[in-house]
């Protein structure tokens, strides 16, 4: 059995895995649900009076149950020679070959033959009837049945008489409480256990067999979906990897980029100023686009620089006190030129007193307002109107801490909802189509949030489709320290699925 | 195999492989239903509600040698669907040889192959070599509508070195023919590995022999080659 064996033929199974349940040998236990097999055994034995104990081949007891015949076996047992000869017929009983030898007669009664059944006699005239247990051919153990008083059994034989002490009317007194039958009746009983015992098996093969295959495929796919895990893990690894280089890529060529441009933007103005010489209306016109068009290539390039330097974790803020208010007065007059020659009315609403100063870097609020300005504007048609409001220092629901709440509200085209999510990711844009309307790389609402967020604040959206929009950035006074002591700015994430509880 | 000197216990393992609905539990219900109760157990079986294969289906076949080895060949069959891959892996695990229940509609084709294949990448998981593990073929429903006709399985024979053998399993036809020529495939690998022959006295001729003098052959070609009467000459039961 699996392989245990002398034969030099090793088997083919994998020695990696574990070995199936279909590779083994079953036991008469591992088949049996053994509560309820023992009260089967025991309703047998009560119904037809006598003792039934079912074995398997390792010698251990899978039922006993004890009918009758108790008294008198332990009268018996009582007397030395009693006792010897009790152990010795148990022994033959329980422990020898169930087969035609050593003492062994065939059983009488129908089927008797066919199932095996062996009759064996104790000494004291009573009877034991014995029937293997056979499953697909192997033999798995035993069934006893008895002892039960043979019904021809006229008087008590000499091989108890004999011994010494025995009380012959005590003996018989004792002897009238156990079952008295023809054996033929005994072993039609044992053939008609023989095949509950069977129905039993069959049963209990199949539910034993399914739960454990259930189990070894249970494992066998969790496997199989820790291989992938890993494989994908790996995968993801070197995707991050990618990642990180690309971003340092793009830093690195932004900064190369914008050397070159500076001198472009810087010779073109003075040209435009007249340093080399008068220009006639029409090289005036050329130059001053040329400054125009480079100013807004600087810019793209700028924000790509920024973005990749966020992505890289390597944007610190420096934080110092700062008047929100003249923050966003400055950005209000950098986006003022660009709205007025789109014919865009542009609003602003402070509070009435001087608010308390928060701790921030000013240069990137400053960034902020204006990227949400300057995408106000972009999106509001002619005769529209883009609005600021700023609140007062007052407890913020959002960060749970007195804060600011700076709105920037448009009449543009609005932004549908489902869109809410993906305008803050880098390079996202809602109109992806290259004949979309409106230019732009799509980082300025990722830098915005990775900038906000890294003052240890919010920013979120509100939109009508059609009807314009509102962004809404909530900054607290203090921002809570980082892990590392300083301030950065938050590298874009995907939306953590959970946070440790514990 | 498991070979068992000190117990004298030889036990075989075949496996019914093959795409869901191709006919394998067929196969085995058609092997129970002719096999001689003397030599079989019962057939198990563990369906789902739609009796669809959900773990493997045991039909257990044994006798005792003349020389007095019990053999036991324990038939499995895999489930089909597909999501049921881990247990085709598991019950695959150690198997003697193998029965691909192929169907035989050429709408099937693909079905087939992909099985076809699942079958070598399972083998191979189980360190099972392809080149050493005999694989019967069986065509079956060969009765049907767009079934291949018999030059193409002939065809499909030459292509590759197993045994093929049309079938229909519903009624019987080839199920017996399928399962004697994976068991005399099985009998002939392990013999070259073990050498049953010298070493336990069982030659092809009794092994076959003491399955199929105790199945209904009739109708069969094999009816001739295990008459009944040299059935009974030998006694080699077990009970």
């Amino acid at each position: 059995m699996n392989g245990a064996s002398g034969s030099g033929a090793s088997d083919g199974v994998g020695a990696s895995r574990r070995e199936s349940v279909l590779q083994r040998r079953l036991s008469l236990a591992d088949m049996l649900d053994l509560p309820s097999f023992v009260e089967v055994v025991r309703s047998f034995s009560e119904l037809y009076r006598v003792g039934i104990k079912v074995m398997d081949t390792a010698g251990d007891k899978l039922a006993d149950v004890k009918v009758g015949h108790g008294d008198f076996c332990s009268y018996v047992f009582g007397f030395p020679e009693g006792r010897s000869r009790c152990t010795a017929t148990v022994a033959r009983v329980k422990d020898g070959p169930v087969a035609l030898v050593q003492g062994a007669r065939p059983a009488s009664g129908d089927g008797a033959e066919a199932a095996g059944i062996i009759a064996l006699p104790c000494f004291t005239g009573l009877r034991y009837l014995v029937m293997p247990v056979r499953w697909e051919g192997d033999e798995l153990g035993r069934v006893i049945l008895g002892p039960f008083t043979p019904e021809e059994l006229a008087d008590l034989p000499p091989s108890l008489t004999d011994i010494s002490g025995v009380d012959l009317s005590r003996a018989h007194e004792l002897v009238a409480r156990v079952r008295r039958v023809p054996e033929r009746t005994a072993a039609q009983v044992l053939v008609h256990f023989g095949q509950v015992l069977a129905a039993l098996v069959a049963s209990g093969q199949r539910a034993f067999l399914a739960t454990q295959l259930h189990i070894e495929a249970m494992l066998e796919t969790h496997r199989e979906l820790e291989a992938n895990n890993a494989r994908l893990a790996q995968a993801n690894t070197r995707l991050k990897e990618l990642d990180r280089l690309k971003s340092t890529f793009l830093g690195t060529v932004s900064h190369e980029l914008r050397t070159p441009l500076a001198s472009i933007i810087g010779y073109s103005e003075m040209l435009a100023e007249g340093l080399a010489g008068a220009l006639n209306p029409e090289q005036l016109l050329y130059v001053r686009t040329i400054v125009e068009k480079g100013e807004s290539l600087l810019n793209l390039i700028s924000s790509i620089l920024d973005l990749s330097q966020i992505e890289a974790g390597r944007l610190r803020l420096v934080m110092g006190p700062v008047d929100l208010g003249s923050v966003i007065q400055t950005a209000v007059s950098s986006v003022a030129p660009q709205a007025q020659r789109k014919g865009v009315e542009l609003e602003v609403c402070l509070p009435p007193l001087p608010q308390p100063r928060l701790a921030a870097d000013a240069d990137k609020l400053r960034q902020v307002v204006v990227n949400l300005l300057a995408n106000a504007v972009k999106f509001t048609s002619s005769g529209g109107r883009v609005s600021v409001v700023m609140s007062e220092a007052t407890a913020q629901n959002e960060l749970a801490a007195p804060g600011y709440r700076v709105s920037v509200e448009d009449t543009g085209m609005g932004i549908r909802e489902d869109q809410f999510e993906n305008i803050f990711q880098s390079f996202y844009q809602v109109d992806g189509s290259s004949t979309r309307e409106h230019g732009g790389a799509g980082l300025g609402l990722a830098i915005v949030k990775s900038l906000v967020e890294g003052h240890g604040g919010r920013v979120s959206v509100e939109s009508e489709f059609g009807r314009g929009s509102r962004f809404t950035v909530v900054l607290p006074l203090q921002p809570p320290l980082s892990e590392h002591g300083g301030f950065s700015a938050l590298a874009p994430t995907p939306s953590p699925s959970g946070h440790d509880r514990f | 195999m498991q070979l068992n000197h000190a117990q004298r216990e030889l036990t075989l393992k075949i496996v019914y492989y093959g795409p869901g609905l191709s006919g394998k539990t067929t196969n085995l219900r058609h092997l129970h239903a002719k096999a001689s109760p003397e030599v079989r157990g019962r057939l198990l079986t563990v369906e789902t509600h739609d009796d669809r294969t959900l773990f493997f289906d045991l039909l257990p076949v044994f006798f005792s040698t003349s020389s007095g080895f019990k053999v036991k060949v324990k038939l499995f069959t895999v489930p089909g669907q597909v999501i049921h891959n881990a247990t085709r892996r598991i019950v695959l695990q150690g198997a003697d040889a193998v029965v691909f229940i192929a169907d035989s509609r050429r709408g099937a084709t693909a079905d087939n192959n992909a099985y076809w294949r699942n079958l070598q990448e399972n083998m191979k998981e189980n360190n099972l070599d392809p080149s050493q593990v005999p694989v019967v073929i069986q065509f079956n429903k060969k009765d049907l509508p767009d079934a291949r006709t018999d030059a193409e399985i002939e065809e499909s024979r030459r292509r590759g070195g197993e045994a093929v053998v049309g079938a229909v399993a519903l009624r019987g036809e080839g199920v017996l023919e399928t399962f004697h020529a994976v068991a005399q495939a099985a009998y002939r690998r392990l013999d070259t590995r073990a050498h049953l022959a010298r070493n336990l006295g069982l030659t092809e001729a009794e092994f076959l022999g003491q399955i199929f003098r105790r199945m209904d052959l009739t109708g069969t070609a094999l009816a001739t080659m295990y008459g009944r009467a040299a059935g009974e000459a030998r006694s080699g039961d077990g009970r």
